[in-house]
């Protein structure tokens, strides 16, 4: 055998081994992470039951229903829209695993963009998942990737056209799903799956559509409520509940000319009211140190000290940072909140769901305190 | 000093020890000095990470390697010098003019796919064996369709970094035509004069018209020879203009068009054609790899958070100092990352300026990372087209121009209220 | 077009072995294998 024979074996060789290690930890991303069904879960589906055009594909997801004893009105929780966003998805568990309902409905799904659960972004340096302590023991939750994953969705287009208004951006956000809304039953996988969202609403008449969501600090709709025009009312009203409770929150109107997300076209689109909610998260930054899990869980970063020093941020970032509790608790206490306004104005169809986990208590006892055991096999 | 700081010392200087010092390919230097980030910073999961930042470059590979198959049976079809030898005769007599429309010509792939490789391996290799039989030398028509590539990829209708910026801070990708058709045509003008003019040959050119073979033109003809050519283009308009009946893309457009080549003109080996373009291709695809594994082994020890923060840090009146700078060095490694991870915090840091002006300045400025090294995708294909070897000549000669740039877009964004007013 | 997208990355990923396999150049040997692993990951619908 000549010598640049054997060389290029090696070489080959070192590839195959390098693409077999990594191979095998991207191939780990595709086991998902426990949910338990908590008390007020009634039943789970999969979004394929509104829209079977999606059974058997990566983008089917668990849909959790909550039903109360007394039909009434009924409330969607969007979480993992974003899974590289976690509160949005930890909040969705901990309202399955806590939330009873006693009037009306409540529909959760934790994982909007399932195939963004089994994928990390490439060049984010991104976690694979993060553990959270529980009394019954370490539990871990998925850290994902803020689109659909390219081996469900693939290639990408250069310019991403929003089928329903022609608006263009870039090509990567053909699968992100908060620019798919409403969706289309014939388009790509991320289209599909905002068009199941949009069955379930239609077909369930969902009162009110939360989507949970994070955001980088640097960037300007942070620690906000987005409303829809004729969701407007219900958020001023659960802004100012919010700030009897100390918790700030501002509140943005959804803007007319950015089309595709929920906060928009599930208002035009549907009869619910839609609102969507950020939090405050380092490890999806530009700004960001280094990157892990403890990043995810503390939001403790330097870099974003300083950058709070230098005014380049929208929410106060100090050595504290902003751990999962606080970013958790504003979404699970807002949704409460949510409840109470829609109540207060709607005495004669009020959703009333018990259970829900506290702001202060979530500070005090942390995020584990809320998640049930495992049950064995 | 921060640990953060000096492990992008460790990861820069391990990259240009084996860069300079042992003459390594840059794809393995690069390679090494993630591996050396990734251990010195205590990564969990080295080798997860370092496969996981190549994935940022597939679809470009896929784009850049395909385009190169292209290009090379494009040229083994004897295309290239049949068309070389039919636009030199028809318009030599009008060289300042000629030189300014195949300037454009350059960037029109580019315009219509947001690609300056797009823009070189196709029309700028069909330009540039024109540029040189009117007389231009080899280092100045590298040159020059380097800028065109990266004006074109700026100049609309298509331009990604100003997608990537305006994604950022969720700003629609609408009313960006005028003010990039503003920020590209007359920088594609000065340039093309810049470099045309003066050396063109004016005067006798039987000397030069008589060297032409016009012995595969005659036996094909036109139409059937550049028939790729044309249907390549003709698919690029219609990705663009009937995106939802097409939508290709480039790989697959630039594998037809390779097909046809084999049809269209001198019998050629494809297999060997296909396999020699990647050959040449190799060390730009090995070059994104490394660059891949380097992004995500600096974000994942912070070592990106370090800069991007401290090209924040500096006071209100050198902000527009450090955009100059700190855009087109990060370009060293991508054109489209700098956009995203430089370009997106100063666009927020820039909200108080006409918004689209100052985004489309910051694309301009984003582009220019395709002349730096080591990814220096523009200069380096360059080269490649007018038959250098190194890239080197090309870059040195880029250097003004990318100043002229720089400062051009500078002044755009100073001044986005006023031209806005005048808009 | 998925399948068609892995075709094309199958002919550059065997265009790329043999590269590897027909180069006497140690240092573009090294670079393709460098290249080798993504496509393959790709193209084995890993990842
Ligand atoms: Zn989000």
């Amino acid at each position: 055998m000549q010598k640049h024979t054997i060389t290029a074996i090696i070489c080959l060789a070192g590839a195959l081994v390098a693409s077999a290690i990594a191979g095998a930890s991207f191939l780990s991303m595709r086991t998902p992470d426990i949910i338990v069904r908590g008390p007020g879960v009634t039943e789970v589906k999969m979004l394929s039951d509104w829209f079977p055009g999606i059974k058997g594909t990566a983008g089917d997801t668990e849909v959790y229903v909550m039903k109360g004893a007394d039909d009434g009105e009924s409330m969607l929780v969007l979480g993992g829209t974003h899974p590289n966003e976690p509160s949005g998805h930890l909040s969705a568990i901990l309202l399955i695993e806590n939330a009873i309902p006693k009037t009306g409905t409540l529909y959760v799904i934790p994982r909007a963009n399932n195939s963004g659960f089994t994928v990390n972004d490439p060049q984010e340096g991104s976690p694979q998942s993060y553990t959270i302590q529980t009394p019954s023991g370490p539990r871990w939750f998925r850290y994902g990737s803020r689109a659909t994953n390219p081996i469900d969705q693939w290639p990408d287009p250069n310019v991403y056209i929003h089928a329903s208004s022609g608006q263009t951006l870039s090509g990567s956000e053909t699968r992100n799903l908060n620019r798919g809304y409403p969706g289309r039953p014939d388009g790509t996988l991320t289209e599909k799956v905002c068009y199941g969202i949009v069955q379930l609403i239609k077909q369930q008449n969902v009162t009110i559509t939360v989507d949970l969501h994070e955001a980088s600090p640097e960037y300007p709709v942070i620690n906000a409520i987005v409303a829809h025009p004729k969701a407007m009312q219900l958020a001023s009203d659960t802004v100012l509940g919010l700030e009897m409770q100390d918790i700030k929150i501002s509140l943005e109107p959804s803007p007319v000319n950015l089309r595709g997300l929920s906060h928009r076209e599930l208002g035009d689109f549907t009869d619910t009211l839609p609102l969507l909610m950020e939090t405050a998260n380092a490890s999806q930054g530009r700004l960001r140190g280094r990157t892990d899990a403890a990043l995810v869980l503390t939001g403790k970063d330097k870099w974003y000290v300083r950058a709070a020093k230098l005014g380049r941020l929208y929410v106060p970032y100090d050595e504290k940072g902003h751990p999962i509790e606080e970013r958790v608790g504003r979404h699970v206490t807002a949704i409460g909140e949510i409840l109470n306004s829609w109540n207060l104005e709607n005495p004669d169809k009020p959703i009333e769901i018990e259970n829900l986990p506290g702001y202060e208590d979530l500070q005090t006892k942390g995020v584990g305190a809320y998640l049930l055991p495992i049950p064995a096999k | 000093m921060s640990q953060e700081f000096w492990l992008f010392i460790l990861m820069v200087g391990v990259f240009a020890a084996g860069c300079f010092a042992l003459k390594w390919p840059v794809s393995v230097s690069m390679l090494l000095a993630s591996v050396a980030g990734a251990l010195a910073g205590g990564v969990q999961d080295p080798i997860r990470h370092l496969v996981e930042g190549t994935f940022g470059y597939v679809d470009t590979i896929m784009t850049i390697a395909t385009a190169m198959m292209f290009m090379t049976g494009f040229r083994d079809s004897g295309a290239l010098e049949a068309l070389t030898a039919a636009v030199i005769k028809k318009f030599h007599k009008l060289p300042g003019i000629l030189t300014v429309l195949l300037t454009f010509v350059i960037m029109v792939p580019g315009m219509i796919t947001g690609s300056s490789t797009a823009s070189v391996l196709t029309s700028g290799a069909v330009v540039a064996p024109m540029f040189m039989s009117m007389g231009m030398s080899a280092v100045d028509s590298g040159a020059l369709i380097s800028i065109a590539a990266i004006l074109g990829m700026i100049a609309p209708p298509v331009n990604i970094p100003a997608m990537i910026i305006g994604g950022g801070i969720d700003m629609p990708y609408v009313g960006f035509e005028l003010p990039l058709i503003l920020l590209t045509f007359p920088l594609a003008i000065v340039f093309a004069l810049w470099f045309g003019w003066r050396k063109v040959k004016k005067g006798d050119h039987s000397a030069m018209l008589s060297k032409l073979d016009f012995s595969t033109l005659n036996k094909y003809g036109g139409l059937r020879l550049f028939s790729p050519l044309i249907f390549i283009f003709v698919l690029m308009i219609l990705d663009k203009a009937v995106p939802r009946i097409f939508s290709l893309g480039m790989p697959l457009i630039f594998i037809l068009g390779t097909a046809l080549t084999w049809i269209a003109g001198k019998r050629f080996n494809i297999l060997k054609s296909a396999k020699k373009s990647i050959e040449d291709v190799m060390p730009v695809l090995g070059i994104l790899v490394g660059v891949g594994m380097f992004i995500q082994i600096m974000t994942a020890t912070g070592v990106r958070g370090f800069i991007v923060v401290n090209a924040l840090s500096v006071p209100p009146a050198l902000l527009y100092l450090m955009i100059a700078i700190s855009i087109p060095l990060f370009g060293a490694i991508s054109a489209f990352g700098s956009a995203s991870v430089l370009g997106v915090p100063f666009m927020l840091a820039l909200l108080s300026q006409d918004q689209i002006i100052a985004a489309a300045a910051l694309s301009l400025i984003a582009s220019l990372g395709d002349f730096m090294p080591p990814t220096a995708l523009a200069a380096i294909f360059g080269a490649q087209v007018v038959g250098l070897e190194k890239y080197g000549g090309v870059l040195k000669k880029l250097i003004i121009p990318g100043i002229i740039i720089v400062v051009y877009a500078i002044l755009f964004i100073v001044f986005s209220k006023q031209i806005r007013a005048i808009l | 077009m998925f399948f068609i997208y892995l075709a094309i990355l199958a002919v550059v990923l065997a265009l790329t072995v043999w590269v590897l396999f027909d180069t006497k150049k140690l240092s573009l040997q090294v670079t393709a294998a460098m290249v080798i692993v993504p496509l393959l990951l790709r193209l084995l619908m890993i990842k």
